[in-house]
């Protein structure tokens, strides 16, 4: 244990006195945290949806109403004598919704009335905002089947005050630089380790493999513990935040902090220099952090990339502390992190068994 | 006979088609100097890292402290000082900060009293303050020589301790490793510099091709291998050869100088005084005594230039 210690001090005195660690642990996500709050803290997740009603009836206007209910959408009425395909040319809409005359007939009676989304399909606000329109529509169909006119539609929040996108960032933000630090540098350490000759020198010591192994692994803990408290303090001072540092999250950041760590290590071992050991991180790391919901919501994105999110362990770091931090479902993050801490396992082993501190 | 501490018997490494250790016997007594002098590529530290427990070999057996290094690996590391070939510190630890890591990792801990003693052995008292990557080449090896006796070692390797260094590094670091055989430790020291072999060895082992071709200390190697002691006549020129033919030496010319080689079983003194009376119309006289470059050149058949054999 007094091994350990010593390398972990010796590797934590190295890493902060190296400028660029000291950056990319503490700098960097304070800046991104910065820059992504200023830019979205303010919007909420809704999809603006513009609502041209050429019924003008009270059903109509109860329809647009319930729209409005579903907290997807922010409606924005379009004057109903205006041409609404060059009104969405002219202001660049992506979505917008067309209610015809006799809407409000149609509702009360038999008669199938068509509405009509108008946009551009391949945007994903267009999707989002087919969905909340299909859902008060099926409402609505209900509400007649039943003989009452309209089945009122009530949105309650559930856990946190209304979710927006600085508090989706915030854990996405977490996952990321669990992932970074740890890993981009294990990965460059290994590699500088072996070109220098320092394996071969801590051979010649008492120090055992898996000593060091640890020493990394809690320097890395303690680095992400203070790196993720700093960047938490100013997402919630700067942004007003709503994200709960809740126990689960604590292991997550944890169990992630291993996982990571293991990963650079084994990356480590196939390199030969600390050039092809960034090349390496980056081509794995970078994908891992776009497909991994770290920036946008998975639901998002298509079917195929959200199957490859499956297979990558970012993904569960992060579903579990949005589950934990942000949706209040510690069911889901406890089971993420369960995920997290098996592969972390895999990946300590796998690097512990293949790095070898003897030359052939 | 002092007591051995590091034996090997047939020590061999092969790599494929390659024998880069070929069958090499091996033994360091307590408190001496122990070369191994050779070529790059010659094998030295490949049979160094063996010894140091760093690299497996193929067949061969090999004690250090009387443990054998494949059983007792674990205990053997924590009883000796290693200095790899081409040493870098760690760039953004101190001095201080270095060897202290370095003792705990021995299970020491060391004060800064200690650690200031141990840092003034090795020339580096005043150098606490600067980061490793801002020592100067011999300053680094400085260091590695401090890291490797934290753990109080009864026997330390240096390997090629001084590649790369000018020359000044070099003679200072010289004076380090004297210090440390005044002060009873064992040295196993690789080097491809013949001078740095001759200067601080006690006995010599030179190897080339994976094999040891020679050993011994560095007089018995010269008095064996390097062709005994080489008279200079100065000014003798052509006139000179046939002197010294009319009594049955044989000389050299060298420009206006003749190079006369001692032959073996006859005594300096002696064929000085019959070249006093063959009356050699020489202006001075100068002995060249044998080096261990002649051992070298003997024994291996070219001279050993900054590590690299040249005929």
């Amino acid at each position: 244990m007094s091994r350990t210690f010593a390398d972990f001090k010796a590797y934590g005195k190295s890493y902060m006195r190296n400028r660029s660690g000291a950056f990319f642990a503490f700098g960097f996500p304070v800046i991104l945290i910065l820059i992504f709050g200023a830019i979205f803290s303010t919007s909420t997740s809704k999809v603006t949806l513009y609502v041209q009603d050429l019924d003008g009836s009270p059903n109509s206007q109860l329809f647009i109403d319930n729209l409005g209910k579903t907290g997807m959408l922010d409606v924005k009425m379009v004057p109903a004598e205006v041409n609404l395909d060059d009104y969405i040319k002219e202001k660049s809409i992506t979505v917008a919704l067309q209610i015809p005359s006799g809407f409000g007939a149609a509702v009360i009676s038999t008669f199938d009335v068509n509405i009509t989304l108008k946009g551009d399909p391949s945007q994903s606000t267009f999707g989002m905002a087919r969905g909340a329109v299909e859902g008060v529509a099926s409402m609505t169909m209900i509400g007649r089947i039943g003989g009452s006119p309209f089945i009122h539609l009530n949105a309650e929040n559930i856990g946190s005050t209304q979710f927006r996108y600085i508090d989706f960032f915030v854990p996405g933000m977490i996952g990321f630089i669990t992932l970074t630090s740890p890993m981009f540098s294990m990965a460059s350490v290994c590699a500088e380790y072996r070109g220098r000759g320092y394996f071969k020198l801590l051979g010649s010591t008492p120090l055992t493999k898996s000593e060091w192994l640890m020493a990394k692994i809690l320097w890395y803990m303690v680095l992400m513990f203070s790196s993720i408290a700093l960047m938490y303090l100013v997402a919630v001072a700067a942004f007003s935040a709503k994200v709960a540092i809740t126990p689960l999250a604590i292991l997550l950041i944890a169990a992630g902090t291993f996982l990571f760590t293991s990963m650079g290590m084994f990356l480590g071992i196939f390199v030969s220099n600390p050039e092809s050991a960034a090349a390496i991180a980056n081509a794995i790391g970078f994908p891992m952090m776009f497909l991994s919901g770290t920036f946008f919501p998975l639901e998002t994105m298509p079917a195929y990339m959200q199957a490859i999110a499956g297979v990558l362990p970012l993904t569960y770091l992060t579903q579990g502390l949005r589950a934990t931090m942000v949706l209040g479902n510690d069911v889901m993050a406890a089971v993420d992190l369960g995920i997290v801490f098996v592969i972390g396992i895999v990946f300590f082993v796998l690097a512990a068994r293949a790095m070898s501190w003897k030359g052939k | 006979m002092s007591e051995v501490v590091l034996e090997a018997k047939g020590l061999t490494k092969v790599y494929g088609d390659l024998t880069a250790v070929d069958h090499i016997d091996l033994q360091v007594f307590a408190g001496e100097v122990y070369s191994m002098l050779g070529p790059n590529g010659a094998g030295k530290t490949t049979t160094v890292e063996i010894l140091e427990g760093l690299r497996d070999q193929t067949s061969g057996e090999a004690t250090v402290l009387g443990l054998d290094l494949k059983k007792a690996y674990t205990k053997v590391r924590s009883k000796v000082g290693v200095l790899p070939q081409l040493f870098e510190p760690w760039d953004n630890l101190r001095p201080p900060e270095a060897v202290s890591y370095w003792a705990a990792l021995f299970g020491r801990k060391m004060d800064m009293k200690e650690i200031k003693g141990l840092l003034e052995v090795v020339g580096l008292a005043d150098k606490d303050k600067v980061l490793g990557q801002r020592l100067s080449g011999g300053e680094k090896r400085r260091l590695g020589i401090a890291m490797a006796l934290v753990g109080n070692p009864e026997l330390i390797f240096l390997d090629e301790p001084t590649t790369g260094l000018d020359p000044q590094a070099r003679r200072g670091l010289w004076e380090v490793i004297r210090a440390l055989r005044k002060a009873g430790k064992t040295i196993f020291l690789t080097t491809h510099y013949l001078e740095e072999a001759q200067e601080l060895a006690d006995r010599v082992a030179i190897m080339n091709r994976g094999k040891i071709v020679a050993s011994g200390s560095p007089d018995e190697l010269i008095t064996l291998h390097g062709g005994g002691t080489t008279l200079i006549l100065k000014g003798a020129g052509e006139d000179g050869i046939k002197a010294l033919e009319r009594i049955g030496l044989q000389g050299q010319l060298d420009r206006y100088d003749v190079q006369v080689s001692v032959p073996p079983l006859r005594r300096t003194k002696d064929v000085l005084a019959d070249i006093t009376r063959a009356n050699i119309p020489f202006k001075d006289i100068d002995t060249k005594k044998p080096t261990l470059e002649d051992v070298f050149f003997n024994l291996v058949g070219g001279r050993l230039v900054e590590g690299v054999v040249k005929p």
